[in-house]
């Protein structure tokens, strides 16, 4: 007995030989896809090679602009948690697990097994987002915008800087004036003494700051003025930079009196006794983050682009994974919806891959 | 959907072999791969003082992690040969885009204009420059240091 040929040249053979099989039964010609596999699953893979692409791009922009800089930001500099990046990674991995569970459990027609696994995929990847989340928050608090006018971020402490500090003063001075004015006020119609009201007593502490801060910036300002380039003033520029976000102990600069007592009692709040390596050591916008002052980073524009670029676009792709879980999970996930679920997953697990590569750049490099 | 009323695995595919235990196993692998790239965050890790090492080995584990996954996980280990035409051409423009931004963008450093030099970010321990006025040379003046520098003038 001859062996069957395969389908393909069955269909072959049919369509060379239709144009002179006269009179014989008609062929039932049989659709063939060009490769062995469904054509959603075709279109998931192609779409994921111009995935690959578009991250690639992305993350190798970053790899160029990171090593070609001259300097870039150490993560506690930008308030980047290592752990927190290591927890992202782990639930990432988790969902991961869990989307190729319901798969199985979908291919063995587990129908409520798969919807619980594509459940449990689905909080995963809220979580993900839910601490990606917290951690912008924490960038935006500090002034990490990748854009101005939100972004408090300056690449060196020159007399650009000096001004923008002097600006925020100037601000803050008139806004805690007019809160002055109305505690007065209220206080007029309304005793106790205003030395005994705790808004009061918190205004003023917060005048007196402000009010040391204008007479310590006016001193180094006016340094920096004189003569930009001279190490005297760039010092006592680093000084004032490292004392509003702390990088590391300098020696004052501070000169004139009135300004070396403002430095005095301006540096006697970020002092607490840290260890050498300033583990400890925190600047005047941790202390007080009303004060909203502008920040030296150097590289630091660079990075808030580059990580809110990377992150953002991977963000997106975790949200549009999650809609989709959101629309399969009323539907019955059985055999039938099986193909479904692994294009799906390999849409997830692709979104995964792109996180294993931006962990670690972006956290511990 | 395709013409074939179900997309599952007409030929070609993953087979049913794949066993839950082979996924918590690769899941494990990813675990340890996983707490080994933080592991070079930590105290522990000796190679500090040489960030290129730390950087090598969490590119070797961040691979290892990104093969098990493609493998197992997206299960192209048991894929017929259709995956190498969508993944090895992606995966060559990928280099190609990574390399054409070097001369360009990765190695702006080698050709800025003064002024540009000026105004860029420096890094953070690098000293003030003190800058002449009064005589004397620029070497007396590195090694006074800026304080020396300032007291100077």
């Amino acid at each position: 007995m001859m062996a069957e040929p395969p389908t393909h040249a069955r269909a072959h053979s049919a369509a060379e030989h239709a144009g002179h099989d006269h009179g014989g039964a008609a062929v039932a010609l049989e659709y063939h896809p060009g490769l062995p596999i469904p054509n959603g699953k075709l279109i998931v893979w192609l779409f994921l090679s111009t995935e690959i692409m578009f991250f690639a791009g992305l993350i190798g922009t970053y790899i160029v602009l990171r090593f070609g800089a001259s300097t870039w930001p150490v993560p506690h500099e930008v308030h980047l948690s290592e752990p927190i990046g290591a927890f992202n990674t782990f639930v990432l991995i988790c969902s991961s697990v869990t989307v190729v569970l319901s798969l199985e459990a979908a291919k063995a027609g587990k129908t409520a097994s798969a919807k619980g696994w594509l459940l449990a995929t689905l909080v995963l990847g809220g979580v993900f987002l839910g601490v990606k989340a917290y951690e912008y928050n924490a960038k935006f608090s500090h002034g990490i915008y990748p854009w101005r006018p939100h972004s408090r971020i300056y690449e060196k402490a020159d007399l650009n800087y000096a001004a923008a500090v002097r600006t925020r003063l100037e601000s803050l001075k008139s806004q805690l004036d007019g809160e002055a004015t109305a505690i007065k006020e209220r206080l007029a119609k309304t005793p106790p003494a205003i030395e005994k009201d705790p808004a009061a007593v918190e205004l003023f502490e917060k005048q007196e700051l402000v009010d040391n801060l204008v007479i310590y910036e006016k001193d180094v300002e006016i340094k920096a003025a004189t003569d930009p380039n001279a190490a005297g003033a760039r010092a006592a520029l680093d000084e004032m930079a490292s004392l509003i976000m702390f990088h590391n102990e300098i020696e004052t600069q501070a000169t004139d009196p009135d300004a070396a007592r403002a430095r005095a009692a301006l540096a006697k709040l970020v002092d607490h006794g840290g260890d050498s390596n300033g583990a400890q050591h925190e600047g005047l916008n941790d202390e007080h983050e009303w004060l909203k002052l502008p920040v030296v980073i150097p590289g630091g524009n660079m990075w808030a682009s580059t990580y809110f670029l990377l992150t953002g676009f991977h963000a997106l792709h975790v949200l549009l994974g999650l809609i989709v879980f959101v629309i399969m999970i009323p539907m019955t996930l059985g055999v039938m919806a099986a193909g479904l679920v692994e294009n799906i997953g390999l849409y997830w697990h692709f979104v995964d891959l792109v996180w294993i590569f931006l962990f670690p750049l972006l956290y511990l490099f | 959907m395709s013409e074939h009323g179900h997309e599952h695995d007409p030929g070609g595919g993953h087979d049913d072999h794949v066993g839950i235990a082979k996924y918590i196993y690769v899941f494990i692998a990813l675990c340890i791969l996983t707490t080994m790239s933080f592991f070079t965050y930590s105290s522990y890790w000796p190679f500090h003082e040489q960030p290129n090492i730390g950087r090598s080995f969490m590119m070797a584990v961040s691979c290892t992690k990104a093969l098990l996954v493609i493998l197992f996980f997206m299960h192209v280990k048991y894929e017929a040969n259709w995956k190498y035409v969508l993944t090895i051409p992606a995966a060559f423009m990928s280099l190609f885009l990574l390399l054409a931004l070097v001369p360009d963008i990765g190695m702006r450093g080698h050709w800025l204009s003064e002024e540009r030099r000026l105004h860029m970010a420096e890094p953070r321990s690098k000293a003030p420059k003190p800058v002449l006025h009064h005589g004397g040379s620029h070497e007396q003046q590195d090694a006074e240091g800026p304080a020396a520098g300032d007291k100077a003038r």
